[in-house]
């Protein structure tokens, strides 16, 4: 483990990565304890400031501590997109293991049936879902989940088969070794590693998927300090000031490159031919 | 390539689009409330409720109304509006037009700075130039559609007045115009896949340059440049094409964000006025062409592929 | 043919190079001083690892960028090649210079056609137009054996042999007539008689140019038919060298000793006791037939169309209880897919009885059938898990099989690698942690861990080098000393075969072609195909070796 983390370190993306996803993870789960101000707090007298040493990254049109607001956001913002992801992660790799592992026509109709639903945007299928459902946090998740899981098992699906085309695999057949055996103890532990590398970079897209979601009003609703609603909201001032629309903007970006580093950090350490 | 790998091919498109027609309508058969309730509003009296439900066919059950529906769309009769009362097919068509003109600028766009960016980076693997093409591409695969938009607004427009802020002036009315109104929405929507295909482009470009035949071609004596553009450049790009053509579907996306925010009334927007109207008639003609889409540009890219690559044979 | 007196076309003298890595710099050459006349064939052998491939790359400045040249100079027609510019070396490669490489499968550009492959070198060098390269470049084609050089010249990589693209690629390496040419393994991807040909081909096109030549090879027994004088590479370092006739006799280097005794001779027969023919056969495959089915859909990107590709036809055969049946083929001959249905791991029709007990499908192979035939595959490196320790991948035939575990299993384990030479400590390592001869006898002991009665060797030595490989068979005949075991030993190493088996089957595109006790494999009334296999080997060069 110790070696694992050390490799990561190693390379720039693995390291710069990782350093982001903490600071992120260390945002979440202490947010409102970090927070400066009050998130909520009004002041009439305390709109549109640039950033101070009070005001770190500012107010907003309602005089409330824009960085105040950013660290309760994150939490809003980031565990709805690593569910999300986790969630489609989990249901396409079924999909996609099964269907490599059933094989023939199966596999081709299970297939053909994925690239189908990949054939609609994924940010129109979260629309659509989200819309006729209800705009709520529980409808987003979903919406996004649903959205991802057909690429995810495209990929799961790839990486079981030429697992099950590895010596190691024919080995084990020619043994006798019962088929759970082989799936679980041969396959497994030489497919999740890549599964978690497109897990990793596919959160920074959830994350960036929600905060357009937001951002057309389908997502989190007003007062809600999620990043996407943040420059929605912004939009509209955004002549008066800038920094209320720059902010949540680069919160939003700094959080996918993190996710983007690490998963191509993680890509690196990985893979066992380095 | 076959006749019989074309009609296979083309009956995928069809497998395709019947597995996205199901879908689209089951998706609007969840819906609480019903399309008569819509279309006359809550305070309309029962009878008149129940007229309509009966001439729409909602009475009968969902198969029969799925395959009224799907037999509309097959004589290209997409149903009527809930929202407008017009016919749903020529609205969508036009304003698939406005939208395939706007993608096309992008992936143009696109790939003339992807593909040059790509090739840098692989040809100086390792050196500054490569590790700020790297840079970029994090950087611009990380920013959303709508925030990229919002900022470009916000300073190319508002700030600066480079460029004029939403709209749009067909080409055939005022050409420049036109242009230069779409140069913006274009700008933003390449910019995620410029980040992409640029990093394709250097991975495939690197893999290409290690291989056997290109050192092989190197001790022939032949120059770098010789090497680069003769026998690298070609092998490098051509899966560049499938690259592309999956993230047509991202780009289609994209388009929906970018149409509503610089208001061009293609169909993203169309789209978007109607899941906010619950139209659905146009929800779902709109997602069936959009699939379709999709489709046809990856159909087009195999196409391509299999003509410009002579190793691969389709059976 | 060598000139002594005359200056040589090259000469390396105390040349060194080392590549910069993490852990410091590895020392690929160390003082490497050698020199080719004109005329002359210089044979450079080594195994993987031994630099050999480095000298090439150093002679025709071909380096990496971590590569440091510590010492030494490399004189090219008396000027020295390590001070001249980048365009000057472009300009000598493939002019005065060329090499053929080890692979035409990957050495030609998938995407050009072969004519525009060779027509470019002389567009490049000789200054001719596009037309006037594309006809010489025909007749450069016809020259090198090319039936239809014309088509030849308009088809591409995929759409030819891989015997006609090696004649593309040495038709290409002599079309500027350079005045050296480095030749690394140019046969060792090709079948037995395909290299056969090609080898034919280069020795008629050297006396006929009389261009100096640098034969780099990993086998010894094609470089004593080859070339007139050898230098013997062990890492880095040149151990030995000088007229061929006296390397291979008089070896003065252990290194070398140890090198030419590894290297199979069919005189010197290892393979033990005869095994008793009257006796019940312990395996007899009967009208054996593998089909590979439709190709599914998501298959079309495939390289060939093709829709039914047969496997085996009919192939009947038996195996007596601790024999050694070897099989030999080229690449496609249909051995290993033999090997995978008597293992279940592909379908098949026909019948294999083991031990009297019929099987017709996979569901018929019970637990003792799978107990008693063992596979052992080519790569150690694939069959192996690299995320499970040697000790978890040995436990696994224990656990299905027997009824140890805990501390009796670990003392089994640990006596198990100990009789496959390995030490006990091995267990706790993973298989990335060792060298590709160990990581085989991790292989031989997982298969022989169930006391199996026959076990299928699938190429198990050609991803190894000749000096462990020899090992590698020892242990195998040292096992089958000690259990009494039946080999069932696919190669394409005749010479080898030869040494262990007791008979051969040869097989060739699907079919059985015969199946011959190897004391009679040279005997006149042999298959046709047969004969043309052992006439296309070249002979081992330690029969003379006194």
């Amino acid at each position: 483990m110790t070696d694992f983390i050390k490799r990561l370190m190693r390379s720039p993306q693995g390291a710069i990565g990782t350093i982001i996803v903490l600071l992120v993870l260390v945002a979440v789960a202490f947010g409102p304890y970090l927070a400066p101000h009050d998130p909520e707090a009004m002041s009439i007298l305390a709109r549109f400031k640039g950033p101070s040493a009070d005001f770190l990254l500012g107010t907003d049109q309602y005089g409330r501590d824009i960085f105040s607001r950013l660290m309760i956001g994150a939490r809003s913002t980031v565990i709805m997109a690593v569910v999300a992801t986790l969630i489609g992660t989990v249901v396409g790799a079924l999909v996609g293991v099964t269907s490599a592992f059933l094989g023939g026509r199966a596999d081709e109709v299970i297939m053909r049936t994925v690239d189908a639903v990949m054939s609609i945007p994924s940010l129109l299928f979260a629309l659509i879902i989200v819309n006729l459902l209800g705009s709520s946090d529980i409808n987003a998740l979903l919406a996004v989940s649903i959205a991802f899981a057909p690429g995810m098992a495209r990929i799961s699906r790839a990486v079981a088969l030429s697992a099950r085309k590895q010596d190691f695999v024919s080995a084990a057949i020619a043994r006798g070794e019962k088929p759970n055996f082989i799936v679980l103890s041969e396959m497994l532990p030489n497919t999740v590693a890549p599964i978690i590398v497109e897990m990793t970079i596919r959160v920074s897209f959830a994350i960036m998927l929600f905060a357009t979601l937001s951002f057309l009003g389908l997502g989190a609703q007003p007062p809600s300090e999620e990043w996407g609603l943040m420059v929605s909201e912004a939009r509209r001032y955004m002549h008066i000031s800038s920094w209320i629309l720059v902010w949540p903007s680069l919160a939003i970006a700094l959080v996918a490159i993190g996710f983007n580093l690490l998963g191509d950090g993680l890509r690196d350490v990985l893979n066992p031919k380095t | 390539m076959s006749a019989s790998y074309l009609t296979k091919r083309v009956a995928l498109i069809f497998y395709t689009l019947l597995i996205v027609s199901l879908i689209v309508f089951a998706m609007t058969q969840i819906l609480p409330a019903d399309a008569a309730v819509m279309m006359l509003g809550e305070n309309a009296t029962e009878e008149a409720l129940a007229a309509l439900r009966e001439q729409m066919g909602l009475n009968n059950p969902v198969w029969t109304q799925y395959l009224h529906w799907i037999a509309g769309v097959f004589q290209g009769d997409f149903g009527t509006s809930l929202r407008t009362g017009l016919s749903v097919g020529p609205v969508m068509v036009e304003a698939l037009s406005r939208s395939l003109l706007l993608a096309l600028f992008s992936i143009c766009l696109m790939l003339f700075i992807a593909v040059p960016l790509g090739i840098l980076a692989a040809v100086r693997r390792g050196k500054i130039v490569d590790m700020a093409v790297s840079l970029i591409s994090y950087v611009g695969v990380s920013l959303p559609e709508f925030v990229t938009a919002t900022l470009a607004l916000l300073f190319l427009a508002d700030r600066w007045k480079l460029l004029p802020p939403t709209g749009y002036v067909p080409l055939t009315e005022n050409f420049w115009d036109g242009v230069a109104h779409l140069i913006m929405p274009a700008a933003v929507i390449s910019i995620i896949l410029v980040a992409h295909v640029s990093r394709m482009v250097r991975s495939e470009m690197v893999d290409v340059l290690h291989t056997d035949y290109i050192r092989a071609a190197r001790l022939k004596g032949l120059s770098s440049r010789q090497v680069l553009w003769g026998h690298a450049l070609r092998n490098a790009l051509l899966p560049t094409i499938t690259i592309v053509a999956l993230d047509v579907g991202y780009l289609l996306g994209g388009v929906i964000v970018v149409e509503e925010i610089f208001a061009i009334p293609g169909i993203g927007r169309q789209l978007i006025i109607a899941i906010q109207a619950r139209d659905l008639p146009s929800i779902q003609a709109g997602v069936l062409i959009m699939a379709a889409t999709y489709c046809v540009v990856n159909f087009i890219a195999d196409i391509l592929y299999s003509l410009l690559d002579k190793r691969i044979q389709y059976d | 043919m060598t000139s002594d007196t005359a200056a040589p076309v090259l000469s390396v003298e105390g040349y060194s190079l080392d590549y910069l890595t993490a852990k410091g710099p590895f020392h690929a050459l160390k003082n490497i001083s050698l020199s080719i006349g004109a005329g002359e064939i210089v044979g450079l052998v080594g195994e993987s690892g031994s630099g050999k491939s480095s000298l090439a790359w150093s002679i025709m400045r071909y380096l990496p960028g971590n590569a440091h040249e510590v010492s030494g100079t490399i004189r090219f027609d008396g000027s020295d090649l390590m001070a001249r510019s980048n365009s000057e070396i472009e300009a000598i490669r493939g002019k005065r210079i060329s090499m053929v490489f080890q692979d035409p499968a990957t050495s030609l550009n998938p995407t050009l056609s072969l004519g525009r492959q060779i027509s470019e070198v002389l567009i490049r060098h000789q200054g001719l137009s596009k037309k006037q390269a594309w006809a010489e470049a025909e007749a450069r084609l016809a020259h090198v054996g090319l039936k239809t050089p014309a088509q030849m010249m308009h088809r591409y990589p995929h759409e030819a042999s891989g015997g006609e693209k090696q004649r593309v690629v040495i038709a290409t390496a002599f079309a500027c007539n350079p005045e050296l040419i480095i030749f690394d393994e140019p046969t060792t991807a090709l079948d037995v008689i395909t290299s056969r040909q090609i080898l034919e081909l280069f020795q008629s096109l050297q006396q006929e140019t009389g261009v100096a030549s640098l034969y780099i090879s990993h086998d010894l027994a094609l470089v004593a038919s080859t070339a007139h004088r050898v230098s013997v590479i062990n890492r880095g370092e040149i151990v030995e060298q000088g007229k061929v006739g006296e390397i291979f006799t008089r070896p003065q280097d252990p290194y070398t000793k140890k090198l030419i005794a590894a290297v199979p001779d069919p005189s010197v027969r290892l393979a033990g006791s005869e095994p008793d023919y009257a006796a019940k056969p312990l395996a007899e495959v009967e009208n054996v037939s593998v089909i590979y089915g439709r190709k599914p859909f998501f298959g079309r990107f495939s390289k060939k169309a093709g829709n039914h590709v047969t496997g085996n036809r009919a192939v009947n055969l038996a195996i007596q209880p601790g024999e050694i049946l070897g099989i030999v083929g080229e690449s496609g001959s249909g051995k290993s897919t033999l090997a995978k249905a008597m293992t279940g791991l592909n379908k098949f029709e026909g019948e294999i009885r083991f031990e009297g007990r019929p099987i017709h499908s996979i569901a018929d192979m019970s637990d003792s059938y799978r107990r008693d035939v063992q596979i052992i595959f080519q790569h150690p490196d694939a069959s192996l898990n690299p995320r499970k320790t040697i000790g978890d991948i040995l436990s696994r035939p224990y656990r299905l099989y027997t009824e140890y575990s805990g501390k009796a299993m670990r003392d089994e384990i640990s006596r198990l690698l100990e009789q496959v030479k390995l030490p006990a400590s091995y267990a706790a390592r993973y298989p990335h942690q060792l060298s590709g001869g160990e990581k085989q006898r991790v292989a031989i002991a997982r298969a022989f861990a169930s006391q199996p009665k026959l076990v299928i060797c699938d190429e198990i030595t050609s991803a190894l080098d000749v000096s462990v490989q020899a090992s590698v068979i020892e242990l195998l005949m040292e096992l089958r000393e000690e259990f009494g075991t039946a080999y069932l030993f696919i190669t394409h190493d005749l010479n080898l075969v030869r040494q262990i088996a007791h008979r051969i089957a040869v097989m060739y595109r699907g079919d059985l072609i015969e199946i011959a006790p190897t004391r009679d494999i040279t005997a006149p009334q042999r298959a046709a195909y047969t004969r043309q296999l052992l006439e296309a080997v070249p002979v081992p060069v330690a029969r003379s070796a006194p």
